[in-house]
């Protein structure tokens, strides 16, 4: 461990630490846009200037190292003045674009030109224009004159994704982030690259004008999009959901998340939901709330014993949600609980950085409670079962993220030998047309609880805001249609 | 403890007040009749009152030289709205010179207050406070202007021309 001194405070840092790194722990504010935590160092911003006890000139905090006994400083008169004039450098072909620019609320650029600048600008030549509104691809634009080519993106394609997309073109103030021959930026990583940007020059199509940043709440959560469970930010407002950014976590995703993951709060929203129970009846449908339609079930599981019901989990809910589900099935007296396993040819995949074949998000968490209870039936058996009539009603706590189970029409289809089909989902699907009972649900961020990732590593999920009030997580529908009634406070 | 005061023979002694009162009022009456310039209230509808030029009065989007709206979709005048009584939905217009446009903007003038904080944050002069100040409607719906009437209504004329011009900023370099 080394001792130094930034800006008065005295801390210990380890060996190796840059200065920048040191800035961070010791909780000063330091400018820096093109070193990234996750990337190498670049060193092109010159906005991180230090000024080191014993040193003639300034320094950039990025790319100097830790010494003991170093007493670093950001200050003091002479650094803000540089840094000033840094800025003031950035600022010369900057076009004025923050009213349309997506970036606007989270942007390094404004920041600081709010603590540094507000200033008439000093430069008399005109402004480079460059080119805007390129399109990178179904995920990304690229505004090529908001760039301050900081090579933040270069080196994320360059170290992480070592795809090499991205570059930087021409010269001196002609230079431009680019793709050769404006190739689209398709991989499966690429929205990072957006995240990572300092300024407003990479945008996201998806949530392109879609809402000003400081309109949106934002909570942690895990995504549930395949069985890595990388930390992510779910941005939100009473409008809905609309993005989600990744999380640090140096364990399981360090900065970075995957394209499919940006997707999982689309199915939330309401448009998309399932809002009330539906009910078959011989006159045509009939719309329920949730709770009674599930207490309607509980007087159709009366009818039949208990080896003619049978219940099969998708590994899409939470481990408390599991617990409480199997403790409603002892009640139920059933041994035929099945595991729906989706794509399993695919399911050991793995691309490398996070993407997994196991879509689920808690595939772990429902072994291990099945195993707790030690039921170990297996899919031939329950298609032998259904088949023969053995199985009167099955009870399917069906798929969250439906687009990750191609098979959804087949294995309804395989279900519905049953006499009674009871569907538990969030989201609607034309393959549960026929279905007897459709049950809404809860989605992963609007309720608590915690999944368990492929290494067995349990993250807790947090509840946000709510879209469907009226929708039962797993353990409430299980708790109904085992014939007991809801406690209040007690929901998940 | 508060006191009640019971009304006294005194207080109900009323007729005085009211003679002092239509006294006023007809001498009044009589001079305004022999002074009729020096009337300070106006017959409205026929006469109207002029108000100074600094009037926050319904609100105008203005338009472009090309008469497309000059409204960049920024939110700031929503965000800065102390009624709320702004909506707008951005889009991606096709002229990538444009790029961001409202598709649709919305101005409650029943929840506005007309403090004129939405003129005042606009960064391009798209949103101003003009000198109309009568609105009639039918029912509550009349009142929320939609992007048609806050540019093209037939009081404007044909639209206010923004005085920020992207092309002569494009031009001078900025």
């Amino acid at each position: 461990m080394l001792k130094c001194t930034v800006n008065g405070k005295e801390i210990e840092v380890a060996e190796g630490t840059m200065v920048i790194e040191a800035f961070k722990q010791a909780g000063e504010d330091i400018a820096h846009y093109c070193w990234h935590p996750g990337l190498s160092v670049a060193g092109v911003c010159r906005l991180c200037m230090i000024e080191v006890e014993g040193a003639p000139r300034l320094m950039i905090a990025c790319n100097t190292q830790v010494t003991e006994g170093m007493v670093v400083s950001n200050n003091s008169a002479k650094v803000q003045e540089a840094v000033k004039w840094g800025l003031d450098f950035h600022l010369i072909n900057h076009p004025l674009d923050c009213p349309i620019c997506d970036q606007a609320g989270e942007c390094g650029l404004q920041d600081q030109y709010m603590k540094f600048g507000q200033y008439d600008p000093e430069m008399a030549e005109r402004k480079v224009k460059k080119r805007k509104v390129v399109d990178l691809g179904r995920k990304i634009v690229l505004d090529t004159e908001r760039c301050i080519l900081c090579s933040r993106c270069v080196r994320f394609t360059d170290e992480v994704t070592k795809t090499s997309e991205l570059g930087i073109f021409n010269r001196g103030d002609r230079s431009e982030i680019g793709t050769h021959e404006d190739k689209p930026l398709d991989n499966d990583y690429a929205v990072n690259v957006v995240d990572i940007c300092p300024v407003g020059a990479l945008t996201s199509k998806d949530f392109r004008f879609k809402q000003r940043v400081w309109y949106l709440d934002n909570d942690s959560t895990v995504c549930n999009g395949c069985s890595t469970g990388c930390n992510v930010n779910v941005y939100y407002n009473e409008k809905g959901y609309f993005r989600v950014k990744p999380e640090h976590n140096k364990d399981i995703n360090d900065y970075w998340m995957c394209d499919k993951g940006r997707n999982i709060f689309k199915h939330v929203n309401k448009e998309n939901r399932l809002l009330k129970a539906i009910k078959k009846t011989e006159a045509g449908t009939q719309m329920m709330a949730p709770g009674a339609a599930a207490k309607d079930v509980a007087s159709l599981i009366k009818n039949y014993s208990s080896d003619q019901v049978a219940v099969v989990f998708t590994g899409q809910y939470t481990n408390e949600e599991y617990e409480d589900a199997m403790m409603y099935i002892d009640k139920l007296g059933t041994k035929k609980v099945y595991h729906w396993v989706n794509n399993s040819e695919s399911f050991d995949d793995f691309d490398g950085i996070l993407l997994r074949g196991d879509k689920n998000p808690n595939t772990a968490g429902l072994i291990k409670a099945l195993e707790a209870k030690s039921l170990n039936s297996t899919w031939e058996q329950l298609e032998a079962e259904l088949n023969s009539g053995a199985i009167k009603l099955v009870i399917l706590a069906g798929p969250e993220l439906q687009e990750y189970f191609p098979d959804i029409q087949e294995k309804i289809q395989l279900f519905s030998k049953a006499e009674n089909l009871v569907v538990l989902s969030s989201n609607p699907n034309p393959a549960y047309r026929d279905v007897d009972y459709l049950i809404p649900m809860k989605t992963f961020v609007e309720k608590k609880g915690s999944f368990t990732n492929f290494a067995g590593t349990v993250q807790k999920i947090q509840k946000m805001r709510l879209v469907v009030s009226q929708a039962l997580s797993l353990g409430e529908a299980m708790q109904l249609m085992a014939g007991d009634e809801l406690q209040i406070g007690a929901s998940l | 403890m508060s006191i009640v005061k019971r009304p006294d023979i005194k207080s109900s002694w009323y007729v005085t007040s009211i003679v002092k009162g239509m006294a006023l009022t007809f001498r009044n009456m009589i001079y305004n009749i022999f002074h009729k310039d020096e009337m300070p209230t106006v017959n409205y509808p026929e006469e109207k009152y002029e108000y100074g030029p600094r009037f926050k009065g319904s609100h105008i989007l203005t338009v472009k030289k090309d008469g497309s709206i000059r409204c960049t979709a920024c939110m700031l005048c929503a965000t800065n709205c102390p009624a709320d009584c702004i909506s707008i939905t951005a889009a991606e217009h096709d002229d990538p010179e444009v790029e961001k446009f409202p598709i649709s903007y919305e101005i409650d003038t029943l929840r506005c207050v007309y403090c004129g904080f939405c003129e005042e944050a606009c960064p391009v002069d798209a949103v101003r406070m003009g000198p109309e100040w009568q609105q009639p409607g039918l029912n509550g719906s009349s009142f929320v202007h939609d992007i048609q009437h806050l540019t093209r209504r037939p009081n404007l004329k044909g639209g206010y021309l923004s005085i920020l011009d992207e092309e002569e900023r494009h031009n001078s370099g900025i």
